[in-house]
């Protein structure tokens, strides 16, 4: 049996920095946002040939359509992003490219286009944001649900309040992630990353629920006496069923990350570290907060 | 008794057992078709295959499953996704939502025309915005499609425009004359100029009022005989190299001194005269009497009998050429380039004095006789020019077609028609009640004149009015295959759209790059399964092999379910359903600790695997419940990423808790009998209970 409860001054400090390193990030750097939130277009194209050098399709393309962030993409692919562009102007986009690349052999093929205009971009924004918070309560209120019969030794909006701190810290810290991955790696937050915390926030809360249900049947079959012990025991039964499930998740998406291509690597990533840490918090964040709120309130 | 009740007691136990070991047996016998039925569900294709090798090899005649494909996102496939926004401020709140559906209607048939498969059209309000969403899988050609939908085809009819010009005023024809007077007087003056030997090229770069030649020093080239110089070309004829005109000449333009120089041989001309046997279907033929086939047949006769003597009675008695009546067929002098290119070239190449025909062109065949062939001169000039001005000057030239009030608004349907014979390719216009009227309006008052048809400005066809139309059919004859006159058509029968649309979002998949994130999401996905199946099996051995059994009858089953439901799989719902499969196993990994703890306590296996499910069951439908909110409210999210997500998401986790629950239980319950009161090492390491554990 691992003494989980006992080393609690460990996690809580371990769990305390990842999240001031975190919250430092998004102040710090803030996520950077995809062209889902700000408007703008991203095409992708692919020489046949040769692919010619990023500063000169850059240049080539800034001197007609202003602005424009010009990476390479696969060994034969380039992106070239830029502000909000009409049917006429991503026509002119191709064009340039294919009278300055298109010689002998060589063909300029269009793989992908995505244009955002400003009042798309807007409402996704406003939606998101609207989703984030409408998810959070409707989770807070299951949570409310699902410990509305325990009372004792703790009443059951204590068991929700640590459920959503846990959640918080999973939160927090994937986005503190993102931040910095933005601000060094120039990975944008999308809509999919969106949908990443706001699948975490339903999934994570899980393996907290697994954890308190088994501190509430514990709690109810032996004595409340020794309640560090009796929690700690719980999380002990709990770990393997915990740690394997979330294994089990983390495999496929993992796998999804290195082989399933550019548009879902960061949004498995970002699943990646929430579910992860949805596992890893319920054990060493919430079980352990349930007996500090507990001895806090008792010394009281 | 006692002993009796004891038999009966135990004899009622082994029946029940019975019973109950039936029931388990129908319940794997059931698992196995049902994972047999998916299987061939999702994958219909490798089935029929299988089929066709047993039907081929024992002849037993087989039916083949039907099949029925993944329906595919435009990510997968390729395609467009096209955000519309419709302006619809210029109308009250009623109209708004009606106006807004009209569209929808109208972008549909003109999206329906493209022979896209399975195109959608919706619309979504967006606070006061309404919007509509095109989805085009498999489209190729964005660019076209994009410009079909945002589109007005624009259609009309117009008639000749007889108003006579507006006369001049008398003050300005004053001014007029008064300029003209001067413009001669000038003339006359620079006349002298040049009399007196003056250079004319000097003179001419001091005040030609000719831009072209002026700074040529009044230099023209050569001047044949059909270009706009008629008058200069009549001079030109009469004088000789090196003179200059002794008098002012005068052209459209204003008053002329001109200076000949050399003359050279320019284009030939030809003088002939020719019969046209037209037929139904042929450009300009308005009273077809053959189809194609008997106007050359026709044709073919009047040249055999045709001669230098009687061509003009034949002409006379035969053509179908409206003029023949005035000239008797005769065509006159012509140049190159006034006939269509297979006339000219056949009567070019024709002798002097020689019958030839049947010549087909898109009039119908002509039998032409060539009567004199020549070579026409052309001379170099110099000029200096003083503009006059004429009413066309002062009063702005006439608009040629005058608009009426038919349009494609009055249009009811348009479809294609083409002649069999000629192949020749119409599209015919059928109008409502109110554009009958006005076509037969229309088409009375003109009869022997043009009505033009217009489509976005332009005119596409004029053809001249035989008779009053009556019926409100009207065809377009133009130069147009038969692409180009069903899109014609499909764009008219499409009409305008009440309200105008811009497309304010664009996402379009090239199908390379569709299929190849569908092998990497494909190829994650398997990799993915494998490893779960992998870690299953070494951790929870036996009942990790029954779990890797009922994992792939939920994945099995949940493919079968998106394909039943049609459930579109986009890249964000494989990785959706690849997730679902990671928490597919949560139940099974909840049930087989909670069995691991019964057994550990002591249970007998059967207990254990009873108490297990019942135990877990809740902790089961509680995190899958969150999973499930999240997964809801990411639906009402909106756009197509997350819909595809969540979807396949909330399909997989119900579908989960099924396969999960049902099937690993039923499977457990079969095989607990075979082993040991207690388990063994298969089963989760499980072993007999010590003493003190008992305690």
């Amino acid at each position: 049996m691992i003494n989980f409860i006992g080393n609690r001054k460990i996690s809580y400090v371990a769990s305390g920095l990842l999240f001031a390193v975190a919250v430092f990030g998004l102040i710090a750097y803030g996520l950077k946002p995809s062209m889902d939130f700000t408007g703008g277009s991203v095409l992708e194209v692919s020489f046949t040939e040769e692919r010619p050098a990023v500063p000169e399709v850059r240049s080539a393309v800034e001197s007609a359509l202003g602005n424009a962030v010009v990476q390479t993409s696969g060994d034969v692919s380039m992106i070239v992003k830029t502000r909000f562009l009409s049917e006429e102007e991503h026509q002119q986009l191709l064009d340039i490219l294919r009278t300055n690349y298109e010689q002998g052999e060589q063909k300029v093929l269009e793989q992908r286009f995505e244009t955002i205009g400003p009042s798309v971009s807007a409402q996704l924004k406003q939606r998101s944001m609207k989703a984030v918070v409408v998810v959070c309560i409707a989770i807070i209120i299951f949570i409310a649900y699902s410990f509305r019969k325990v009372s004792k030794p703790i009443a059951s909006w204590k068991y929700g309040i640590i459920a959503v701190i846990a959640l918080i810290h999973d939160v927090t810290i994937t986005a503190g992630v993102f931040a910095f991955l933005g601000r060094f790696m120039n990975v944008e937050v999308d809509i999919p990353f969106v949908v990443a915390l706001l699948t975490i926030l339903g999934y994570s809360v899980n393996d907290t629920i697994v954890v308190f249900d088994r501190v509430r049947e514990n709690l109810i079959r032996r004595n409340a006496e020794h309640f560090d012990e009796t929690i700690n025991f719980a999380v002990n039964e709990t770990m393997a069923r915990s740690i394997n499930t979330t294994l089990t998740t983390l495999f496929p998406l993992a796998t999804l990350f290195f082989f399933g291509g550019e548009t879902i690597k960061y949004f498995s990533l970002a699943l990646w570290i929430g579910i992860f840490l949805g596992a890893y918090s319920s054990i060493f964040v919430a079980s352990p907060l349930l007996v500090t709120w507990n001895k806090f309130a008792s010394r009281r | 008794m006692s002993a009796l009740g004891r038999f009966s007691q135990a004899h009622l136990d082994t029946m029940v057992k019975t019973d109950i070991r039936g029931k388990i047996r129908w319940g794997i016998a059931g698992i196995f078709a049902l994972l047999f039925v998916s299987v061939i569900f999702v994958s219909p294709s490798s089935f029929n295959r299988g089929i066709d090798w047993v039907n081929d090899t024992i002849k037993l005649g087989l039916p083949r499953v039907p099949e029925k494909e993944f329906q595919l996102g435009l990510d997968l496939q390729g395609g467009a996704h096209l955000v519309y926004e419709a302006d619809t401020t210029a109308l009250t709140q009623e109209e708004k939502g009606s106006a807004v559906e009209g569209v929808r209607d109208v972008i549909e048939r003109r999206v329906n025309g493209m022979g896209v498969s399975e195109p959608q059209v919706q619309t979504t309000k967006v606070s006061d915005a309404y919007r509509l969403v095109v989805e085009l899988p498999g489209v190729t050609d964005v660019e076209q499609a994009i410009a079909m939908i945002g589109g007005t085809p624009i259609l009309e009819f117009k008639e000749e425009n007889t108003e006579p010009p507006r006369e001049l005023t008398a003050e300005e024809q004053k001014q007029m004359d008064e300029y003209n007077a001067d413009a001669k007087k000038r003339a006359q003056d620079i006349l002298k100029r040049i009399k007196n030997g003056e250079n004319i090229e000097a003179v001419a770069r001091e005040v030609s009022e000719d831009q072209a030649s002026k700074n040529n020093g009044g230099y023209m080239n050569y001047v044949g005989s059909n270009s706009a110089y008629t008058e200069l070309y009549e001079w030109a004829v009469s004088a000789s190299e090196g003179t200059t005109s002794q008098t002012l000449v005068e052209s459209v333009q204003g008053y002329n001194i001109l200076k000949r120089g050399a003359e050279r041989d320019g284009g030939k001309e030809v003088q002939a005269s020719h019969i046209l046997i037209c037929y139904l279907g042929a450009q300009g033929c308005n009273n077809p009497i053959y189809n194609k086939d008997e106007a050359r047949a026709k044709a073919q006769e009047l040249y055999n009998t045709a001669n230098a003597e009687n061509f003009e009675m034949l002409a006379k008695e035969n053509s179908t050429d409206p003029s023949v009546s005035e000239n008797g067929g005769d065509l006159g002098w012509f140049g190159t380039g006034v006939m269509i290119p297979a006339f000219e070239t056949a009567v070019f190449q024709a002798e002097k004095g020689q019958i030839i025909g049947p010549v087909e062109t898109d009039f119908g065949f002509h039998i032409i006789y060539k009567r004199d062939e020549r070579t026409t001169k052309e001379y170099e000039l110099w000029r200096i020019l003083i503009q006059t001005q004429s009413e066309s000057d002062i009063v702005p030239p006439q608009d040629t077609w005058k608009n009426t009030a038919l349009s494609g608004k009055q249009l009811d349907r348009s479809e294609v028609v083409s002649d069999p014979q000629t192949g020749s390719v119409q599209v015919a216009l059928n109008f409502d009640d109110e554009g009958k009227d006005l076509f037969a309006d229309i088409t009375s008052r003109n009869v022997g004149k043009q009505v033009a048809i217009f489509l976005d400005g332009n005119v596409i066809s004029a053809p001249v009015v035989q008779t009053a139309i009556m019926d409100g059919r009207a065809v377009i004859t133009g130069s147009f295959n038969v692409k180009e006159a069903q899109l014609l058509s499909q764009r008219l029968n499409a009409g305008a759209l009440p309200v105008p649309i811009s497309l304010v979002s664009q996402q379009t998949i090239g199908a390379t790059l569709g299929s190849k994130s569908l092998t990497q999401s494909l190829y994650a996905g398997v990799v993915g399964v494998l490893l779960i199946m992998v870690f299953m099996l070494l951790y929870y051995r036996l009942p990790g092999l029954l779990s890797v059994i009922s994992l792939s009858l939920y994945i099995a089953l949940t493919l079968a379910v998106f394909k039943l439901i049609g459930v579109t799989l986009t890249l964000a719902g494989i990785a959706g359903f690849i997730m679902s499969i990671g928490m597919a196993v949560d139940a099974n990994v909840l049930i087989f600790e909670r069995l691991k703890e019964e057994l550990k306590e002591g249970k007998s296996l059967k207990a254990g695997v009873e108490e297990g499910f019942v135990r877990a069951w809740t902790s089961i439908r509680d995190s899958n419940i969150s999973t499930l909110i999240s997964c809801v409210l990411l639906i009402w999210l909106g756009t197509s990423f997350v819909k595809g997500f969540a979807v396949t998401l909330s399909v997989g986790v119900l579908m989960s808790m099924f396969t999960a629950i049902t099937i690993t239980r039923v499977m457990l319950r079969f095989v607990v009998p075979w082993f040991h009161h207690h388990g063994n090492r298969l089963f989760l390491g499980g072993r007999k209970p010590r003493m003190e554990d008992l305690k």
